[in-house]
């Protein structure tokens, strides 16, 4: 039982070992105590592999806790004291306030009410209703840095500033050109976008499971630039 | 040739299984061991008596500064941040609405405990005092019972942590008013000496009001 392990790295040894010495040297180390060789891999594997998956989880955005309403995703439990704990390591590595449940309610969207990610080649029509609240804000939250010559036009519309028609309803037009009535300039030329809807001291933070589809603002792609 | 498969796929089982328990570890040790989150860096503002601005609204050609270390800010909401330490006593946060709306946050090292808005003031007043379980103990043995105080007062988790102050301007020209609205907050560390004049001061000018 013992000869099989000299056996099966004496026959790999010769190809490899010519090359560095390092390896020769971990080859003849693992060939005079295998048991020492695996306890090595084995701390190394778990070592690596466990802090690079909880880097991997931890460095984006938060990984579990939203609830999907539409095309958005409603985060009620990112500034809670019984957040999960991967909520609570991102928002330490990003150094993120987020909204307590009695101050409001963030809710994001990457992709449109088909599925597909927002671009910020494309026109889209944001509009319809709002849930209740006393004041609400759509801003364009794209990652990666603002583009240096591109003017900051405007970044978002709160809930008093915004055009409204008749019957209160609202339609924002997020677009790479001028748009009349509500326009939201695309905030780069190419690259994917990211909406956050936030909507401050609203009731419905405490209990975000009664949205539904036709209570959050519909996002509808119109078309797209060649 | 099978034993030495058969002892390293043990051997990556455990590898797995040690893995998974690093991973949970990292994550739970994560808002502990980090120096860039907010309780950290709102450490800096735990000497003054006004809110640390962390967001100033843009105004006018004026960009919002370089200071923002908010991730991803509202570009509609003034954000300032109030550091505390209750080992020095407790901390007084007073605030007088206006016409925008505010909101107070305490947040601790876990997350937010407590959340009021500006449609919870009384009088036009926004008292909150944090204090710890031996703070708060001391305050209601300390209470006058012809003359309660108005005070709102929450026990903290921790000693250490930081409100958070949200000041929303919903039209451009709104901005620095609600910019100086943030400012025109008081945190302040109520010292055992002076914890009952203060307490008289706050709620003499309630009634004058």
């Amino acid at each position: 039982m013992k000869l099989t392990i000299p056996d099966a790295f004496g026959r790999a040894s010769p190809a490899r070992a010519p090359r560095h010495g390092a390896v020769r040297f971990i080859l003849r180390l693992w060939r005079k105590s295998s048991i020492a060789g695996l306890a090595v891999y084995v701390l190394a594997l778990g070592a690596l592999l466990g802090l690079a998956s909880a880097d991997w989880a931890t460095s984006g955005g938060y990984p579990f806790g939203g609830v999907q309403v539409g095309s958005w995703t409603a985060w009620p439990r990112a500034g809670a004291a019984n957040a999960d704990p991967y909520t609570r390591a991102v928002n330490a590595r990003r150094g993120e306030i987020p909204l307590a449940v009695g101050e409001g309610l963030l809710l994001t969207a990457a992709v449109d009410d088909s599925g597909q990610a927002l671009d910020a080649t494309c026109t889209y029509r944001i509009g319809g209703a709002t849930p209740p609240a006393r004041a609400w804000t759509v801003t364009v939250a794209g990652r990666g840095p603002r583009e240096p010559g591109r003017a900051p036009l405007r970044e978002g519309f709160t809930s008093t500033e915004v055009l409204r028609a008749a019957d209160g309803r609202f339609a924002i037009m997020l677009a790479p050109d001028v748009q009349p009535g509500n326009w939201l300039p695309s905030p780069r030329a190419s690259g994917p976008v990211r909406l956050a809807l936030r909507l401050y001291d609203t009731p419905v933070a405490a209990s975000v499971g009664a949205l539904d589809r036709n209570s959050v603002p519909a996002i509808t792609r119109l078309g797209c630039a060649p | 040739m099978r034993p030495v498969s058969l002892r390293f796929v043990y051997a990556t089982l455990i590898g797995l299984v040690l893995a998974g328990i690093v991973h949970v570890a990292a994550v739970l040790a994560i808002p502990a061991l980090s120096e860039t989150d907010a309780v950290s860096r709102a450490r800096t503002s735990e000497n003054l008596d006004h809110p640390q601005s962390i967001y100033t609204v843009a105004t006018g050609d004026d960009p919002s500064p370089a200071e923002a270390w908010l991730p991803i800010p509202d570009p509609a909401v003034a954000v300032g941040v109030c550091a505390y330490n209750l080992a020095d006593g407790p901390m007084r946060v007073s605030a007088r609405t206006g016409a925008l709306s505010l909101s107070l946050a305490a947040h601790g090292r876990r997350g937010a405990f407590y959340a009021v808005t500006d449609q919870a003031a009384v009088r036009g007043a926004l008292d909150l005092v944090i204090l710890t379980r031996a703070q708060y103990d001391e305050a209601l043995a300390d209470d006058d019972e012809n003359d309660p105080s108005r005070d709102v007062r929450i026990v903290a988790p921790d000693t250490r942590g930081f409100v958070v102050v949200r000041v929303i301007a919903s039209l451009p020209s709104q901005r620095p008013a609600a910019n100086a609205a943030v400012q025109a907050v008081s945190c302040t560390t109520d010292t055992p000496a002076d914890d009952t004049a203060t307490g008289k001061d706050a709620s003499g000018k309630g009634t004058g009001r």
